[in-house]
């Protein structure tokens, strides 16, 4: 049966069945090229089936002609993302129609059937290749993904909007729209240019398109000590600058380059690595309320700490539909450094729920799982895919429900080739 | 289900002069008609010069079907104090059920509907309608969609390639 090296990233018997690499999606005819026993919905075939006998008249009356601009625009608001790209071609009022979709954006909430997407991408040796993976119809897509250059860079990402922060060339950072294009530059935040963390969070409202971009800078305040200065640094939009309104100096923990905005509260993650005595490094989190920047806040954000349930690894914060939700590496008990699984939390009222543990037959899908891995997630889905390898796994929160992503068109070239991404809501109406 | 006999009634007449006799419920189920009657509650007749007979039939079936599986679940919610769950969810499922049948139309009369529902205002059946139209355009390629809706292309090649070559991603063929 052949050698089973090639089935390096998840033997099939390890997928749940609906997975099948390579295989025409069914929801989507035109990327199938239509296999004649595909399931079509039932009224879909009865319209089909219609349209047949109404051929002789089909020229005569047409379904666009009748129908007024604004409920054409809110048919589009209805589809997902790849499909209003596809209908901008289908004559030149649809194409006006997807436009102004575009620009004026829609009132209504996207479209329930547009699930987040993943941008996965790999550096050779000048340039970045990057695919971005659809959920929807389980189909990768050649993403050209704008500002993004070779080097590490941290995201965020919100209501369809990416900001991006260059961490090896002078934390830059970039504001975009990956389906639109349209991007733009930001001025430094304040503070120290090196820090020795440093951490980026935006949220965007869906309603008002207002956004947030919070940065949060770390740096030892003297190396014999276990003191770290932090500081909070807020984009104002509406002025177009920055302005620091809290800073803190921790002791005994020290800051990373995780940060999320969940419901108007920015959550940091620190590490206690530091504390005197501590066998084991823990994570927590703190919280900083965004509602009121200028109003001194009443606890320190020492006070507002949340420990991590347990030892975790390549720990990750996520906006799920507002709620704070965390993905870590568990460590083996006698060796917390090395990742035996990996489980999904949420924070409620201050505590931590499990949500989910990644099934070890999938964590032993991803073939040679180095420690490290990435994870991101948005709406009802949770991304993990291991630095190592192109193999991505998601997690539905609703649903509760694992299952691969279909294979990455990026390949493992050589072996210490590395493979990140992010999470993202595509999105057409969503200006920078 | 018994109706009390005092219940009024409101005649609504198509543009086809076709009158149709329904419960003020039913009626009120159109946000447009709502507004009117609370403006002046004593008109009992309605024109609607821009729905044909045919369409406004099909509104007040919807209608009709909206009020009655409400008015099940609030007689079954004062039967027995407080609704049970599982009940509540079969009789959501099976009203769905009926939307989706109810939506079993060709394309001409789905978009006579939206046009009915957004004239009438009645938001159940404007997402109801728009949603189908969604289902209708969704992982179909341009192609695709000017057949089902019969619509002409009228794009030159030119500006078609131009649009294409925007989002390339978007029209990928696959393997």
């Amino acid at each position: 049966m052949g050698n089973r090296r090639w089935d390096r990233y998840g033997p099939s018997t390890y997928r749940p069945t609906p997975i099948q690499f390579y295989r025409p999606i069914t929801e989507d005819p035109y990327h199938s090229n239509f296999i004649p026993y595909h399931p079509i919905p039932y009224q879909q075939a009865i319209a089909e089936e219609n349209d047949a006998d109404d051929s002789e008249s089909s020229n005569s009356v047409s379904f666009i002609s009748n129908i007024p601009n604004d409920m054409l625009v809110k048919i589009l608001s209805y589809l997902p993302v790849a499909s209003a790209v596809r209908a901008s071609v289908v004559c030149k009022r649809w194409h006006e129609a997807v436009r102004s979709f575009s620009l004026q954006g829609s009132t209504e909430d996207p479209s329930p059937s547009q699930k987040p997407w993943y941008f996965m991408f790999t550096c050779g040796n000048k340039l970045v290749t990057g695919f971005a993976y659809d959920a929807s119809y389980r189909k990768w897509y050649g993403l050209e993904f704008p500002c993004i250059e070779k080097g590490m860079w941290s995201f965020s990402s919100s209501n369809g909007l990416v900001c991006l922060m260059d961490i090896e060339n002078g934390y830059r950072i970039f504001l975009c729209n990956p389906i639109t294009k349209d991007w733009r530059a930001f001025t430094q935040p304040p503070g120290t240019t090196s820090p020795d963390y440093c951490a980026m969070a935006l949220a965007v409202d869906r309603k008002t398109k207002n956004y947030n971009l919070a940065v949060v800078k770390c740096s030892q305040v003297h190396v014999d000590l276990y003191e770290w200065d932090l500081s909070i640094h807020l984009y104002q939009p509406d002025t177009g600058s920055w302005f620091s309104p809290y800073s803190e100096v921790l002791v005994g923990s020290r800051g990373g380059e995780e940060c999320v905005i969940c419901d108007g509260v920015l959550y940091y993650l620190i590490s206690t690595a530091g504390v005197l005595g501590a066998v084991e490094p823990r994570h927590a989190v703190v919280l900083y309320d965004l509602s009121n920047p200028n109003r001194r806040p009443k606890e320190r954000l020492v006070d507002t700490i949340v420990q991590v349930p347990c030892a975790l690894t390549c720990a990750r914060l996520m906006n799920l539909r507002e709620k704070l939700v965390m993905v870590g590496g568990i460590g083996k008990v006698d060796r917390p450094g090395v990742v035996k699984g990996i489980g999904i939390w949420e924070l409620c009222k201050k505590e931590w729920k499990e949500v989910a543990r990644m099934p070890h037959k999938l964590f032993q899908g991803f073939g040679e799982f180095d420690e490290l891995f990435a994870s991101n997630g948005s709406g009802d889905l949770i991304y993990i895919q291991s630095y190592g390898s192109p193999a991505l796994l998601i997690f539905d929160v609703s649903q509760k429900i694992w299952k691969w992503a279909s294979k990455s068109p990026l390949n493992k070239k050589f072996p210490l080739q590395i493979f990140s991404g992010f999470c993202f809501e595509p999105r057409l109406e969503i200006g920078v | 289900m018994a109706r009390s006999s005092t219940e009024n009634m409101i005649t609504l007449m198509s543009s086809d002069g076709e009158e149709f006799m329904v419960t003020e419920k039913v009626a009120r189920e159109c946000t447009t008609i709502r507004n009117m009657l609370e403006d002046d509650c004593v008109i009992t007749n309605i024109p609607l010069p821009n729905v044909t007979s045919d369409i406004l039939s099909m509104v007040i079936e919807y209608c009709m079907e909206h009020v009655a599986a409400a008015e099940k679940a609030a007689a079954e919610t004062a039967e027995k104090g407080s609704s049970s769950a599982p009940a509540a969810a079969k009789a959501n499922k099976d009203l769905e059920e009926w939307d989706k049948a109810f939506m079993n139309v060709d394309v001409y009369t789905l978009c006579d509907l939206i046009l009915a529902a957004n004239y009438l205002n009645v938001s159940g059946l404007l997402d109801l309608t728009i949603q189908t139209a969604a289902n209708l355009i969704k992982g179909k390629s341009p192609e695709q969609i000017r057949k089902t809706f019969h619509i002409q292309n009228d794009l030159s090649l030119e500006e078609e390639e131009k649009i294409r070559s925007q989002t390339p991603w978007a029209f990928e063929k696959s393997e």
